[in-house]
Formats: structure tokens, C-alpha cells, sequence
């Protein structure tokens, strides 16, 4: 019954089967104790008033004994007195009762096999000179509680052959959405993941399976369609600097050049060179940072050095652009991370604001503590803005706001994307508050103190 | 000086055996592990070039081995793999320096340098290049006797010119000894662009003979044009 191999739907059938067939045993059993009991006790009363009527009679009116039997219908009895040969009716001798019943001694009702093949219900009682047994025929009585008992044998195992049978088609109709969603989800592939279960009662077993799945499905086709885009995107990107060096180095060998124009060739080549190599970088480091090898080490970082620092290193771009940029930090601010990784984010970040800012535009990065303590950096440019339906998106790989904003101003545009993968490596994360035409902010928001320091230690090995 | 090269990809091979003799070093090239052990343990070299990936036996294991060996020529390795794992084994395995392909050549010749130098103080306070002259103690550049003012990083991209004069130097190897910057997917090159068009404007513009160059492509470097 508990064998693995049969399906779940047999296996409901069997133990539906099982309990239903417990269930009519001891019903039956209690019916027929119940039956066999109240049957004997009818004969038992019947066999009492009999004996009582013979006492009356052989007490009072011996001579009439003889005719009681016709009288009364008492037809199997005997009397036993001291001194007279015994008396006996003619039924009794037939039956052959003499043996049934030890002479002169009382007996409790007693069923009796008679040798013609009948049942008697016996019984004898002693009287002070004389003792009385009689006899009564169980056969009707008998035949019926064995009607009984063989129907209910043989019903028995009906009822569970249709307790298997309605079990299994029940238990069938109850799975069959089960069926129905392993049909659906079968059919569902990697082309068709737009696809969903359908949803009976959404408030069921089955329902909430279903829409759990359907959950599932959905965010696997969201995973499927970044994964498409990143693909196209990242071939194109590797595309473009290939197919400008196969066209510079083939213009170049259609006719003989001189030197000079040789190296601008191969230096161009070179060029394009450096932009794959940077790209395949930047793509290998968000692969590394998207499986976990990269692993931060944290230690307590100043933010305002660290600020500091990052604005000295980018200070030339802004000053080419004659952009103010200023670091602001009224307070001390320290956080819990990793200084490089941190680093790493906040030059991305700082370097997107100098990037898209005009010329003479302003930068500001703030250092502060956010209204609920957690240490943060902010970076705030006079840019153009990001329109808010960008905004969701701007931190994904190779997306671009403004698509003819290519990487003609650098970039192929994964310096977002690694900004947020370095915040959130050191388990924060950013936020973006940008309304078009009137620039950005980008606020760095990292972990307190607390939440950081239980992973400090041992992490890289 | 003689440099063994273990590398199989033939191409990279070929451009590092003639790259490294044209700076006149000798080179031996052995295209598998198998080779490139038997040779580096023969032979005596000054440099072993280490490809990480080899047919036949694994570089990290030719390493292992020369090391067992009492094989204490300097190992420089070369790995296209971009993993910290394999750095460290490799640095643990005694290799002396690495460098991830793709590598520009410039930078290779000059963590060559370095590597062979190694050990040998370098005493130089006073660096000088035609009539550019620059006192390290003093922080003090002058050309033709014309004090020049550099802010901190011009400084010190032009001491890192002025050593490896009249050679390449890679915007890697700026980032690297300059900003002190090691991961590449930063956005330091257009600062290093600008700072060198700074510099360009102090020591060069107001003078008539030009000692800054740029190699498109590849780098800078201060000297004569080779043209």
C-alpha cells in the first residue's frame, strides 16, 4: 500500500478503501453480536414460560401432562419424578433430547446439534421430587442470523470494491488540475515563457500552487528577457570596436602607405584594442561580483577621505569642463565596508555626473548620516536629468537613457551598473532622485554599523 | 640577459619572442609545460615568461615544480584568467609578478625591468632628460633653467616618464604607480588623457623642441620622436 511506485491517486483509492473497509468490519460485527444476542433472548423467554407451564401443570394437574402438548403447543419436554418412570413427549424422543440432558441435574439455556440435524435450544430446572428440561427448535431463528451474517459478508467486500473504485475516480477528479498544470507546465519552454497555468479558484490548494507558479514563471521570463537584451546588447557592444578595426586595417592594406600613416593605422587599431579590453574587464568584473567570488572586506572607512579622495583623483575632468565640484561633509561619517569596492562605485558614479553635466554646471558630493542614521554619500549634478521612465532602469548593464548618447562620451555604458553592484556588494544600496532638466542625485546608502559588523572577519580567503 | 617564454598560443609567442629582442634581450620560446620545465630546469635564464594555461601541464604546476627544485630564476606569470583565485595561487606558487592578458607590451617590458632590477638600489634623486631636469629631494622640475610648477600628479607622471625615458609607458602602468589604481574597469583613463594634456601644456608648449609624445593607442613617452 505504501509502495512509492504507485501513483498518488491509487494510493488515495487504497487508504480510502482501507478505512472504509475497517469501518464496515466492525459494524458488522457489532450488528451481528448484537442480533445474535436479542435472537437468543427471545428463545430463552419462550423456553422459561414453557417450563413454568409444565410445573404449574405437573404440580397441580399431573394427569393432564399428556395433553399439554397439544394444548399449549409445548411439544419437546420431559418429567423426571422420584418415584414414577419418567415422562416424556413424543417430539422429544424423536429428537433424540434424552441425550442432550444429564439426568437429574439442572441446566443453563444451552444450544444442543441434535443427531437429525437440527439445533435445539435446551434447558433443564430440579423441582424438590422431580426435575423438568425442555426443548425448543432454534432452526428459523438460526437460518436467519446466518442470512445475516452471509449477507454481510459477502456486502462487505462490495462496499470496498466501491469504496476503491468511487476512491479512485474521486481522487482522480480532486488531482486531475494537478495533471492539467504538469500538461501546461510541460508545454511551457524557454520560447514560450509569456505562457501561464491557468488558475481555477485562486483561494484553493491548487489555485495558490498554481499562482506560486505562474510567480515563478514570471520572474524566470524577466530573467530570460534581461539576459536576451544583455546578450544583444553586449554583442553589439563587442561588435563595434571589431568591426572598426577590420575596416581600418583593411582600408589600410588596399593601397601601399608610408610609415607615418602606418602607425596612425595600427594605433587606431590599438585604440579599439583598449576599448574592448576595458569592456571585457568591466563585463568580467560584474560577472565575478553577480556569482559571489568577488568578496568584500570590510573595515570602518571615513566617508569624507574616501569622498575626497575619489573628487581629487576625477577633480581634471571637472576642471576640463569648468565644472565646480565640491565635497561636503559638515560631520564625520563613518561606514563599514570595503574601501576599494566603495571606491571603485563612487568614481563610476562621480564620473557619470561629470560626464553628463554641461560645461560651467556644478557637482557637489555630501557625506552624511540619512534621517534614519544609516551613513550615506550623495552626488548631485546640474545635468540634464533622467526621465523618471528611465530612472528604474538606468543602473541595468548597457542601458543608456539617451540612446544617440553613445560611447562617443565614453563608456559602454557599465558604469552604472558596476556603481550599484559595488554599493550593494557592501550591502547597501542606491537611491535616485532626478527630475528632467534640473540634474540628479544619486545618494549612496550603506549599512549601519551593526548590520555590517557580524560578516567583517575571514571572508576573503 | 636571457628570458625563457612558456607560452603556446603561437601568435603571443612570436610578438613577445620579437618584442623582447628588439629590447635586446635573449629568448628561448617553449610552446608546453613539458618543454618550458625541462628547459627552466637545464638551462640558466635571468627571467622565466609563464603562461598560466599550457597544454600537457598546467603553468601552476610547471611553478610548483621549478620551485621544488631549488629553481629560483624570477617567474613572471601571464594568466588570461581574471580570477583573484588564480593570482594568489600563483603568487603563492612563487611566481614574482603577473600580468592578466590582454597585457599591452609596454607595461610588460617595464615590470621586466623592474623585475630584473630588483634587489639593486635605485640612488637616483636627480632625474634629466635634455634640458629637463627634476630634483626628486626638492619636488623641483626646471627646464632650461626655467622653474616649472606641477600640481602632485604631474610630478609624478613625469618621474615615471623620466625613468623609463625614451621607452613607452602604458596608461596601465600610469594608473598603477600614479594613482595606485589596479582594477581596470575604472574610469581613469580620461583622467590620465587630461592630466597629460596639463603636463604636455607646462614642459613642452612654451618651448620649441617637444619631449612629450603620445603613441596613439598604446601610451606615452618622453624622448625624440622615432620617426
Amino acid at each position: 500500500m505504501r509502495s512509492p511506485r504507485l501513483s498518488v491517486r491509487a494510493r488515495l483509492a487504497l487508504w480510502h478503501a482501507g478505512v472504509l473497509m475497517l469501518i464496515v468490519c466492525v459494524f458488522s460485527g457489532a450488528i451481528l453480536l448484537f442480533v445474535r444476542a436479542s435472537l437468543f433472548e427471545g428463545v430463552d423467554r419462550q423456553l422459561r414460560r414453557a417450563l413454568t407451564t409444565i410445573d404449574w401443570v405437573y404440580h397441580h394437574e399431573p394427569e393432564e401432562i399428556g395433553d399439554l402438548a397439544a394444548e399449549s403447543g409445548i411439544t419437546l419436554f420431559q418429567v423426571i419424578a422420584d418415584r414414577k418412570s419418567p415422562y416424556h413427549t413424543e417430539g422429544w424422543e424423536r429428537a433424540g433430547l434424552s441425550g442432550a440432558v444429564p439426568n437429574r441435574s439442572a441446566m443453563p439455556p444451552t444450544s444442543w446439534f441434535s443427531p437429525d440435524g437440527r439445533w435445539y435450544r435446551v434447558q433443564a430446572v430440579i423441582e424438590p421430587s422431580y426435575t423438568i428440561a425442555a426443548a425448543v427448535e432454534e432452526g428459523a431463528r438460526r437460518d436467519s442470523f446466518w442470512t445475516l451474517a452471509t449477507i454481510l459478508a459477502m456486502g462487505a467486500p462490495f462496499a470496498v470494491g466501491l469504496a476503491i473504485v468511487g476512491g479512485y475516480f474521486l481522487a482522480g477528479r480532486v488531482l486531475s488540475p494537478v495533471g492539467m498544470m504538469a500538461d501546461k507546465a510541460r508545454e511551457i519552454t524557454a520560447e514560450s515563457l509569456g505562457e501561464r497555468l491557468p488558475v481555477g479558484n485562486p483561494r484553493d490548494e491548487f489555485g495558490r500552487l498554481a499562482t506560486v507558479f505562474n510567480d515563478t514563471l514570471s520572474r524566470l521570463h524577466d530573467s530570460f528577457d534581461r539576459l536576451r537584451q544583455f546578450t544583444a546588447d553586449a554583442s553589439h557592444e563587442l561588435r563595434t570596436p571589431l568591426t572598426a578595426m577590420r575596416s581600418v586595417g583593411e582600408v589600410a592594406l588596399q593601397a601601399p602607405l608610408d610609415p607615418g600613416k602606418y602607425r596612425e593605422v595600427i594605433g587606431s587599431m590599438l585604440e579599439e584594442v583598449d576599448r574592448l579590453t576595458r569592456l571585457v574587464d568591466s563585463l568580467l568584473l560584474l560577472t565575478h561580483a553577480e556569482s559571489g567570488s568577488a568578496r568584500p572586506v570590510r573595515e570602518v572607512v571615513e566617508l569624507a577621505a574616501l569622498a575626497d579622495n575619489v573628487a581629487e583623483h576625477l577633480r581634471v575632468l571637472a576642471e576640463e569642463k569648468q565644472q565646480s565640484l565640491n565635497v561636503q561633509g559638515a560631520v564625520r561619517v563613518d561606514a563599514v565596508c570595503d574601501p576599494d569596492i566603495l571606491r571603485l562605485g563612487l568614481m563610476n558614479l562621480l564620473h557619470n555626473a561629470i560626464k553628463y553635466t554641461p560645461n560651467g554646471g556644478a557637482i557637489h558630493v555630501r557625506t552624511k548620516t540619512t534621517s534614519i542614521g544609516l551613513p550615506s554619500i550623495e552626488v548631485q549634478d546640474t545635468g540634464p536629468g533622467i526621465p523618471a521612465a528611465h530612472q528604474a532602469r538606468i543602473f541595468e548593464r548597457f542601458y543608456r537613457a539617451d540612446p544617440g548618447r553613445g560611447s562617443d562620451s565614453g563608456g559602454a555604458g557599465l558604469g552604472l551598473a558596476i556603481a550599484r553592484w559595488a554599493v550593494v556588494a557592501n550591502g547597501g544600496h542606491i537611491e535616485l532622485e532626478s527630475e528632467e532638466s534640473k540634474g540628479s542625485l544619486f545618494r549612496i546608502v550603506l549599512p549601519g554599523d551593526n548590520d555590517a559588523l557580524p560578516s567583517t572577519s575571514g571572508k576573503r580567503t | 640577459m636571457r628570458i625563457l617564454v612558456i607560452e603556446d598560443e603561437k601568435k603571443v609567442a612570436k610578438a613577445l619572442r620579437e618584442g623582447l629582442e628588439a629590447e635586446r634581450y635573449e629568448v628561448r620560446v617553449a610552446a608546453d609545460g613539458e618543454g618550458g620545465f625541462l628547459q627552466a630546469s637545464r638551462d640558466s635564464f635571468d627571467l622565466v615568461l609563464l603562461d598560466l594555461v599550457l597544454p600537457g601541464r598546467d603553468g601552476i604546476d610547471v611553478l610548483t615544480a621549478l620551485r621544488e627544485r631549488k629553481v629560483t630564476t624570477p617567474v613572471f606569470v601571464l594568466t588570461a584568467r581574471d580570477a583573484v583565485e588564480d593570482r594568489v595561487r600563483g603568487l603563492d606558487g612563487g611566481a614574482d609578478d603577473y600580468l592578466v592578458k590582454p597585457f599591452t607590451f609596454p607595461e610588460l617590458l617595464a615590470r621586466i625591468r623592474a623585475l630584473l632590477r630588483r634587489g639593486r638600489l635605485d640612488p637616483t634623486r636627480k632625474l634629466q632628460h635634455d634640458d629637463l631636469r627634476m630634483d626628486l629631494g626638492a619636488r623641483k622640475v626646471t627646464r632650461r633653467d626655467q622653474s616649472l610648477e606641477l600640481t602632485g600628479k604631474e610630478f609624478e607622471i613625469l618621474e615615471c616618464l623620466l625613468r623609463h625615458r625614451g621607452r613607452i609607458v602604458s596608461r596601465e602602468l600610469l594608473a598603477r604607480e600614479v594613482w595606485h589604481v589596479g582594477a581596470r574597469a575604472t574610469p581613469l583613463d580620461n583622467v590620465i588623457d587630461v592630466t597629460m594634456v596639463r603636463l604636455r601644456r607646462k614642459i613642452d608648449d612654451p618651448f620649441e623642441k617637444k619631449l612629450l609624445h603620445t603613441v596613439r593607442g598604446v601610451g606615452f613617452f618622453l624622448g625624440a620622436r622615432p620617426e
